[in-house]
């Protein structure tokens, strides 16, 4: 593998003067399941690493007032078994429960997920669903973005140079059910060739809908109509409306996995099945 | 650049120094001489060189050496215990679970693992936990068979 100098800082200080190293391609580092096959294959070429891990924060899963707050270095087998995860975010849980296999889920990150920004990322209908805010951190203070607006395009994300993603914000939601389920050419283990979450939350009148898909498009997307159908009523007729807004609004491609149109045909049945899953769940 | 890590392998301490780029995997191997981990596809696809970090299982060709340093690894060559086979090492044997023997040593980890996270697994619970270990031998039927074996028996 090509050389290159490896830093794990303690504090952000230390981690932002290395990102912002002049003349030098820095880039952070947390599970290393992608950068380290890229690397050696070329396609990058980092002159320094920057693990992130060590930073405070950066592991934590804590409950907040305002939400659950994720570290972005919490590891996907933390997530899928944590009890507050499970508790207030079923649904991402059941993502980071399908990403890749034990061994990657017991390194990959949840922040470095969202920073590889695969259109297939299996945590990120879930993310889109519970609506999170992404918490970025720079040399010049904090900001946060809507999910929805953090992922730009494949492997393009809302970061500028220097910036970290330091966490996910999941807000509250009492009551809400979700499901995330997806359909690969191998059970586990493979790229998802479609990927949908639901999210059914209680209100005056029912319940509010909300539907994410992933793999399916450039970014993962959020489907308007269908959840606009869904929360109107969940009978059988409703179900079928919704898996047809979501094919409407996907935009898969050809590829080694699949043709865009079975990814398209399977996006009324894998959409069809989350729903499905939801309501199973529904008191 | 060159760090200085200390960590344990199959309950040794070490404190060796490695390159920034090096991969656990071509450490254990390379320096410390554990050739029983294995080099596949060094993508995170085959799971030859699965080891235990801290006791959970992780591809070492996904993990540089230098994030190692202060952690417990344990490779295949710690799993017999004073010259006695593991049983699990003993069950694949006795149900013919090695062919080439290539994966084997992912095999065990993985199947160590599970066995300690959950003692009776059933078969799709077996298979979901060597979803990551790729073997074109043996079909997986004798491993499954194997790892059913100890779960049941000891």
């Amino acid at each position: 593998m090509r050389k290159f100098d490896y830093y794990q800082p303690k504090d952000f200080a230390e981690a932002f003067e290395l990102l912002l190293l002049p003349d030098k391609v820095v880039m952070p580092l947390a599970g290393a399941t992608d950068i380290i096959p890229l690397a050696r294959d070329g396609h990058i070429q980092p002159d320094v690493v920057v693990d992130i891990k060590s930073l405070p924060g950066m592991r934590e899963i804590k409950a907040t007032e305002k939400g659950l707050l994720v570290g972005a270095a919490v590891r996907m087998n933390e997530i899928a078994s944590s009890p507050l995860v499970r508790e207030h975010a079923t649904v991402l849980a059941e993502g980071a429960a399908t990403v890749g296999h034990v061994q990657v889920r017991n390194r990959a990150t949840l922040g470095g997920n969202m920073c590889t920004a695969s259109p297939a990322g299996d945590t990120f209908p879930a993310l889109l669903v519970l609506e999170a805010e992404v918490l970025i951190r720079g040399v010049e203070g904090e900001r946060s973005v809507p999910v929805l607006e953090f992922f730009k395009g494949p492997r393009r994300t809302a970061l500028h140079k220097g910036e970290l993603v330091v966490g996910v914000l999941l807000p509250k939601l009492d009551g809400a059910q979700g499901h995330y389920t997806k359909l690969s050419r191998r059970k586990v283990a493979d790229l998802t060739l479609v990927g949908v979450a639901a999210l059914a939350i209680p209100s005056e009148a029912g319940y509010v809908w909300r539907l994410a898909l992933g793999a399916v498009a450039p970014t993962p997307v959020r489907v308007p109509a269908a959840e606009q159908i869904l929360s109107q009523g969940y009978a059988a007729a409703a179900i079928e409306q919704a898996a047809v807004a979501a094919h409407a609004a996907c935009s898969p491609i050809d590829d080694i996995r699949s043709s865009a149109e079975y990814r398209r045909e399977m996006v009324v049945n894998i959409t069809k099945r989350a729903i499905g899953k939801v309501i199973e769940k529904l008191p | 650049m060159l760090h200085e890590i200390t960590f344990t392998v199959n309950n040794d301490p070490y404190t060796i120094a490695v390159q920034s780029q090096q991969t656990l995997l071509k450490v254990l191997r390379e320096q410390l001489g554990l050739t029983g981990t294995k080099i596949g596809c060094e993508n995170g696809e085959c799971g030859a060189c699965t080891v235990l970090f801290d006791g959970e299982p992780v591809n070492s060709c996904l993990v540089l050496a230098a994030e190692a340093d202060g952690h417990e690894i344990e490779t295949v060559e710690g799993m017999s215990i004073g010259g006695d086979l593991h049983p699990l090492q003993k069950a694949f044997i006795e149900h013919n679970a090695v062919q080439c023997g290539f994966c084997t040593p992912g095999m065990l980890m993985s199947a160590k693992s599970l066995l300690i996270h959950n003692p009776q697994p059933n078969e799709l619970e077996i298979r979901e936990a060597l979803a990551g270990n790729l073997c074109r031998c043996t079909g997986y039927v004798r491993i499954i068979e194997a790892i059913q074996d100890v779960a049941q028996n000891g």
